[in-house]
């Protein structure tokens, strides 16, 4: 007899499984629904109120935050600046370096390690069709 | 009270952890599961701004002559084509002999928010082209372009064209083209849609912004994706595969603003490049004046590139040598899925490599 799959049987884990094997079909139509110039027009307008509500809840954090001691979005966002540029000229010194080693190799001061370029494509049978 | 010898309480317990724990999974570090990502080896060999150039670091001693230079989308980090060593498309091509280099647009900065699709198409991709060429000591190389990129790749190609132009192969991955075919963000982003009030206030697109933007085009897919996990959380590689995309999926990066004011404007809205009337830097894009070896990959069922979108720029092209290949498979499968391991990657490398000697 073989080992029944009790996982399987689980009613929690078959529901899960419709649900997974039907979410494409719903998307497919919530998505139909949703791409008309109706629903754009409602989307612009409620970007537009979203974006407010946005800056006036930024607003009223911002002096809270400031109030408490503590950093504020604006205070983590100039942080990321200054570490971002940090990151840049991090970048800039590798490159440099990389530029620099190919010096050297022109110069024969280093042994180059480049590989040969010769590799020849394997030999494969004519495909046939377009479709993968 | 407690024995005095016990070791204080540094942290309270993670309950989910503990539930992993009961699960028999090995970790202790949820997070940690996921291992670190894009770790093929590299070296940075250019930086302008936020962008690098990497090399991948080749795995064999002879190499394919032409060297190839990925180009990656702007609003999702690169690390997809390089998620883990048994999961690596990047892995993949040095391993079959190819010498890879690949651009990472970096996350940009408000002092980046202004940059247009001139200063990506007629600057920072010459300006990487170059230096693989000096670095190669090639005269051409072959460009592949995925999602975005590819579109800026079709772009840069497009207005370089002709006998100087050192591209010797286009390789294209999922790459939207005709706006007509992007139904729902056409429509999201249509006249009612404020763009300048949106880059008034935070100059990029922020990152989750652009994240939501792709959800909604599958309302129910991050749903069903929580329910099939939890149907196979017994099962480690797929707890560890499904977290690792997940943190791709929500790493996304700002839409640099000036590029996004043009992609509303002249693409989406105006669907100029399939019209044949977008200027980009004075000069009108023609895809007709590509005329390299062009290889088109699609998934087919690419919510986020529709085939509709993304099927006519093989019509565009003036390439002779072209070819269509539809891989089974989502927007992300067809890069990093097991279908690509099975079917793209082998496709892609079987077109390549004898374009490449």
């Amino acid at each position: 007899m073989s080992e029944i799959d009790w996982n399987r049987m689980n009613p929690v884990a078959m529901w899960r499984d419709w649900f997974v094997k039907s979410e494409a079909q719903w998307s497919e139509y919530v998505s139909s629904l949703l791409k008309n110039d109706q629903t754009g027009g409602a989307f612009g307008r409620q970007l537009g109120e979203l974006q407010m509500m946005h800056r006036q809840f930024g607003e009223m954090a911002q002096a809270a935050l400031a109030a408490a001691n503590l950093p504020s979005r604006s205070d983590l966002e100039a942080l990321d600046e200054r570490l971002g540029r940090v990151e840049d000229g991090l970048a800039q010194v590798a490159a440099g370096l990389s530029r620099l080693r190919e010096s050297l190799v022109a110069l024969e001061a280093v042994k180059p390690t480049a590989p040969t370029r010769r590799r020849r494509a394997p030999a494969r049978p004519a495909a046939s069709g377009s479709k993968g | 009270m407690g024995d005095r010898n016990e070791a204080p309480v540094t942290a309270m317990p993670n309950p989910l952890q503990l539930a992993l724990a009961r699960m028999g999974l090995p970790t202790a570090d949820f997070a940690g599961m996921t291992g670190a990502l894009g770790v093929t080896p590299k070296e940075t060999i250019h930086a302008q701004g936020t962008l690098k150039l990497h090399h991948f670091t080749p795995v064999v001693d002879d190499v394919y002559r032409v060297p190839v230079l990925i180009v990656t989308s702007l609003v999702n980090q690169p690390y997809i084509l390089d998620l883990v060593p048994q999961q690596s498309m990047v892995g993949h091509l040095l391993a079959q002999g190819f010498d890879v280099y690949m651009i990472e647009w970096g996350r940009p900065r408000q002092a980046h928010k202004d940059l247009t699709l001139e200063d990506h198409v007629l600057d920072r991709l010459p300006a990487c082209v170059a230096r693989v060429l000096e670095h190669s000591g090639q005269k051409e190389l072959s460009i592949i372009g995925y999602c975005v990129g590819g579109l800026l790749a079709v772009l840069w190609a497009a207005l370089h064209a002709g006998p100087r132009c050192p591209l010797k192969n286009l390789v294209c991955m999922a790459t939207p083209v005709d706006s007509d075919g992007l139904e729902s963000l056409k429509a999201w982003m249509g006249p009612d849609f404020d763009e300048e009030a949106l880059l008034a206030r935070h100059g990029n697109v922020p990152g989750d912004w652009v994240q939501n933007a792709l959800r909604a085009l599958r309302p129910f897919g991050k749903a069903a994706g929580a329910m099939n996990l939890l149907n196979q959380m017994d099962k480690d590689e797929v707890v560890t595969s499904n977290l690792r995309m997940g943190k791709w999926e929500t790493d996304n990066l700002p839409f640099p603003g000036g590029v996004f004011r043009q992609m509303v404007r002249d693409f989406l809205r105006g669907n100029r490049l399939v019209k044949g009337d977008w200027v980009v830097g004075g000069r009108r894009v023609d895809l007709g004046a590509i005329d390299v070896p062009f290889l088109h990959l699609l998934a087919q069922d690419d919510h986020i590139t529709p085939y509709a979108s993304s099927h006519p720029l093989l019509g565009l092209v003036g390439s002779r040598d072209k070819h269509e290949l539809i891989i089974r498979g989502g927007h992300v499968g067809l890069v990093a899925g097991r279908g690509a391991q099975t079917r793209m990657w082998p496709a892609l490398e079987a077109w390549l490599a004898p374009r490449s000697v």
